[in-house]
């Protein structure tokens, strides 16, 4: 897969039209690596189904820590904003998938303004601890709220029909990874849009400098809002789209756990490129999928290894290592 | 009355056991910026160590204390050596990967050798015994507890404030490349401070084992709580820790006496409102 | 799909098992369980209790050769429950699912059970709305209601007249509740108090603050197996509420064996309830304890989970025997509804209508054994309990 706009620099714009046609072809591969993986693995579409679901989430980190700046580890709460809503719709008779898609999505905008609005007023490791405090009160109010979430239970009984009234959700889980594949590609197309424009150029300009930004007249605060909001919508989208392929919406959900596991797979990938965070979910739960079938009891081990090895081998993430190698070919640009 | 006093005395002990773990964190991440997931994992292995030493050798607890405390720190050795020192100024990310990868091997690595079962490590006669205090009974090892944190406290603000390592290691912390300069051995005192660092998790760890038992997966279980404590001490602040982890302590523990059912509720919500309030913590470091 | 797919995806499959390709007579079973992570000891008894039927019982029926395959799920995690089990009925083609320690993760498997033709064998997730979920599946471990129900009458006849329930705030604590309270008040007592306390507390003396002040003369409790019963042991002890005379009821998971080596003296004298004890005093027992532990690794390692996964590897059997492997689900599960046989925990049945294991209830006192290890010494005996959870729901 090819680099786009390098994490730290806000390209020039004499560079804009080449980096727009590596985009296209970026988008071609992911369509490509999707369709392969629906071919190679016709087995294995449920984990793949997960794999998307998670690598919305690590898109939606990356949209507020590779472009913004703001650490989070709570990242779940949104995720799980959109996959209890979803849910919760789905057991009330909203069984439509694209309307609870977009339930999700909605409800993870909402979650994403809530947790902005609490978040951006700290930094750095103030700001970490927050996100933590803010998934473990949703993961809290989801367990005591049992009566309409299942509790600890899971919210289970999700019927879900067809997709446009003839593609079922069944056992084989086709229509689940198709239809989350090419909600994946049009999220990962509509956030490269965002990314590009103004808005996006603002908030990359926020991260390396909200000081200067604040001098040019900009305002930082609702610039950032904005972004958790969209943020939280692609987290709800994954969340819901888990809560359709799966049919049950467990704790986990909502847990520091999966938020932390998100956090690692996109840091794995790369920071603010958007394609290092497909990477990086392909790769860590991939990886864990397969040592953890060959091996059930000390699994850990390895995938620690790994995230050692990738730290040594590439810190900036296995994204960079295409970065180099791309750079190393086309000397100087 | 006695049941304020009764909660006081139990958020003190258990504030404490917070504090010894905790404040080795928060050395590596105010001090050396650090961010060391794995600080919880390095208080796990002590454990492993010391119940080895005083259940299967049947050493004594001082002796399994200090078999500990070494062991961990030698374990630490190679790893700061090779692992750590290139994440020194990486940026905060890099680091939380390499320390959470680190952590995951350690869990999985004890998980191989030492099973997944609870170990414990066995208290001496005097400690075992609860200990009538006035208005209640309280097992003696939470008076050690509090003795230990006391100790830790004070033993800490000397170095760091009364003895010339501690003034090349805030030298060091404020422009390392100056006291290189300087002939401050940078690399040196950061070694040191990193084996203080893991020392003082050995020793929480052996000692809050009562609160947090060992168990593999120790290391994971209990780096939230760890990483909240710590910001809202301010990174790097032994007062500010203490304030932290006393006031966590007490809200924690009156919030589940008042409200078990909203503990969580309680401790997150007072998280949020407090780092609010200070957002570098109670007396954190200026950037 | 076309041949090359089929095989394409038979060569990824073997590749990523490493395993010998099976041939055709080869029956697998997949057992979803917590290999690894905080619940990893539960998933090796799983591990045990299942490698044990197979080295007493042999690992064939009516010459199909039996291949488990073991797949880890370390927390409750529904959609990763979901994956795995898809992937094993469609890629390793397994003809029975088995194993699963938390609820969540069993009901995001039962829908899929009707399509994959596949019979769910339950080796633990304890909440008795599992059942009403699919009919193709059965449970071999037991539910939180009916390890607790008999305690209500244990406590009053004992004496306790006002008793404070203090439970883990999840699925199966508030079960555990409800039933002691059922029970206990159908008996004639009052429980003055119900406490609900996070998941993740490690510190209980506020806790025992509040029982103290409560003036209940009986403690009943339920926390999840594993590290913190050993903290609400402890702090029992050292707030002096045992001294105080104040009597602790709890279901078995507080005193699985696994655990007892740590809580040491601290639970002397605690009595539980439980459908199983390491110790149970049968000839079944001996043998299942003997081969259990040899599979494990080390005696006391082994807990109630293992007798879960060993009656579930029996119940299997019996499918397979009655279906002659071909792939039946539904008749499967008819071939074991009323099932009865001796199990090591003592003689059991399998419900024909709610296709739950009836057994015998123990309660049980922890105590030194013989060898000077504590055990849980079964000391009376309630025989034949349903499931008092099913009706309601």
């Amino acid at each position: 897969m090819q680099m786009t706009a390098q994490a730290g620099t806000v390209s020039a714009a004499p560079r804009a039209k080449r980096l727009w046609w590596r985009d296209v072809v970026g988008i071609a591969l992911i369509a490509a690596c999707g369709a392969a993986g629906y071919w190679l693995f016709p087995d294995n579409l449920a984990l793949l189904t997960r794999i998307v679901a998670v690598a919305l989430l690590v898109l939606s980190i990356d949209l507020i820590v590779g472009y913004c700046g703001v650490a989070t580890l709570g990242q779940a709460a949104l995720f799980g904003a959109g996959a209890y809503a979803a849910g919760i719709a789905c057991v009330n008779g909203v069984t439509e998938p694209m309307t609870l898609i977009a339930i999700g999505a909605v409800a993870g905008a909402v979650a994403g303004l809530v947790m902005g609005a609490i978040m951006l007023r700290a930094h750095g490791l103030a700001q970490l601890v927050l996100s933590i405090a803010i998934v473990q009160l949703f993961h809290e109010a989801a367990n005591k709220a049992s009566a309409y979430t299942g509790g600890s239970d899971g919210l289970a009984g999700l019927m879900v029909s067809p997709l446009f009234g003839i593609f079922e959700f069944d056992l084989w889980g086709k229509t689940a990874y198709l239809m989350g594949l090419a909600l994946l590609l049009l999220v990962f197309i509509a956030l490269k849009f965002v990314v590009a424009s103004p808005f996006g150029m603002l908030c990359r300009g926020i991260k390396q400098d909200p000081l200067r930004i604040r001098a040019m007249g900009a305002f930082v605060f609702p610039v950032l809002l904005k972004m958790f909001v969209i943020s939280g919508a692609v987290a709800g989208m994954g969340g819901a789209l888990a809560a359709i392929s799966t049919q049950v919406v467990g704790l986990d959900s909502v847990s520091f756990e999966l938020s932390a596991n998100a956090l690692v797979m996109l840091v794995l990938g790369g920071l603010g490129t958007l394609y290092g965070a497909l990477i990086g979910t392909v790769i860590f739960m991939g990886f864990e999928h397969m040592v953890s079938a060959i091996n059930p009891f000390h699994w850990m081990t390895m995938v620690g290894a790994l995230l050692i090895a990738v730290v040594i081998a590439a810190p900036g993430g296995l994204s960079s290592l295409f970065e180099r190698f791309s750079a190393s070919r086309g000397g100087k640009a | 009355m006695q049941t304020i006093l009764s909660i006081a005395i139990d958020a003190l002990a258990f504030g404490m056991v917070l504090f010894i773990i905790c404040i080795g964190l928060s050395l590596t991440m105010g001090l050396m910026r650090v961010v060391n997931l794995a600080h919880g994992a390095f208080a796990m292995i002590a454990g492993y160590i010391a119940s080895y030493a005083a259940r299967d050798l049947g050493l004594g607890y001082a002796v399994a204390i200090f078999l500990a405390i070494i062991g961990t720190i030698i374990i630490s050795i190679p790893l700061e050596r090779f692992l750590y020192r290139r994440i020194y100024g990486s940026p905060e990310l890099t680091q939380v990967l390499m320390t959470i990868g680190i952590t995951f091997c350690v869990i999985g690595i004890t998980n191989y050798f030492f099973g997944p079962t609870l170990k414990t490590i066995p208290l001496p006669q005097a400690l075992s015994q609860p200990v009538d205090v006035g208005f209640r009974t309280i097992a003696a090892h939470r008076l050690f507890v509090i003795a230990c944190g006391a100790v830790v406290a004070g033993g800490l603000w000397y170095l760091i404030e009364r003895t010339s390592f501690g003034i090349k290691l805030r030298a060091t912390v404020d422009n390392a490349a100056m006291s290189d300069a300087l002939g401050v051995r940078t690399q040196v005192v950061y070694a040191i401070s990193f084996a203080i660092a893991i020392g003082l998790a050995a020793l929480g760890g052996v000692v809050g084992a009562e609160f947090l038992p060992i168990e593999p997966y120790y290391a994971l279980r209990y780096m939230v709580t760890f990483l909240v404590v710590v910001s809202v001490g301010g990174a790097g602040s032994i007062p500010g820790a203490v304030i932290a982890c006393l006031l966590l302590g007490f809200i924690d523990t009156t919030g589940r006496y008042l409200m078990p059912e909203f503990g969580n509720f309680f401790f997150y919500a007072a998280v949020i409102l407090i780092v609010c309030l200070f957002p570098r913590g109670f007396l954190g470091r200026a950037q | 799909m076309t041949a090359g797919k089929r095989i394409l995806g038979a060569a990824v499959g073997a590749l990523l098992m490493s395993s010998v390709s099976a041939y055709a007579e080869t029956i697998k079973v997949g057992i979803i369980g917590p290999f690894s992570g905080p619940f990893a000891l539960q998933g090796k008894n799983f591990q045990a209790g299942v490698e044990a039927y197979m080295a007493l019982n042999g690992k064939s029926v009516k010459g199909h050769d039996i291949e488990v395959i073991y797949r880890d799920l370390p927390a409750a995690n529904p959609a990763q429950s979901r994956a795995l089990a898809q992937e094993l009925v469609v890629k390793e083609k397994v003809q029975y699912l088995g194993g699963v320690y938390f609820t969540p993760d069993a009901m995001a498997i039962t829908p899929l059970l009707a399509q994959a033709n596949t019979p769910l064998v339950i080796f633990n997730a304890a909440t008795s709305a599992i059942m009403n979920t699919s009919p193709l599946v059965v449970r071999t471990s037991f539910t939180t209601a009916q390890t607790t129900h008999p305690l209500g009458k244990i406590a009053f006849d004992e004496g306790v007249k006002k008793a404070i329930t203090v439970v883990s705030d999840y699925g199966p604590g508030v079960d555990a509740e409800n039933a002691f309270k059922k029970a206990f008040e159908a008996a004639g007592g009052q429980v003055t108090e119900s406490i609900r306390m996070p998941m993740n507390t490690t510190d209980f003396s506020p806790i025992m603050q509040r029982v103290r002040d409560s003036g209940a003369t009986g403690l009943f409790t339920f926390l999840p197996s594993g590290p913190p019963t050993l903290g609400f042991v402890k702090a029992f002890n050292e707030t002096g509420l045992k001294q105080a005379g104040i009597k602790f009821y709890a279901p078995g998971d507080l005193t699985q064996e696994s655990d007892l080596p740590a809580l040491g003296a601290a639970a002397e004298g605690l009595k539980t309830s439980f459908h199983y004890a390491v110790s149970h005093d049968s000839p079944e027992n001996k043998k299942f304890v003997e081969a259990a532990t040899k599979a494990i690794g080390g005696a006391d390692q082994l807990s109630f989970p293992s007798v879960g996964a060993y009656d579930g590897m029996h119940v299997i059997y019996k499918m397979i025997e009655a279906t002659d492997g071909k792939q039946d689900a539904k008749k499967a599960v008819d071939a074991v509804k009323g099932l009865s046989w001796t199990s090591p925990r003592g003689p059991v049945r399998i419900e024909a209508d709610t296709r739950h294991i009836t057994q015998n209830i123990y309660l049980r006192e922890v105590a030194k054994g013989a060898d000077g290890k504590y055990i849980n010494k079964e000391i009376q005996t309630f025989a034949d309990q349903k499931d008092p959870g099913m009706p309601t729901q």
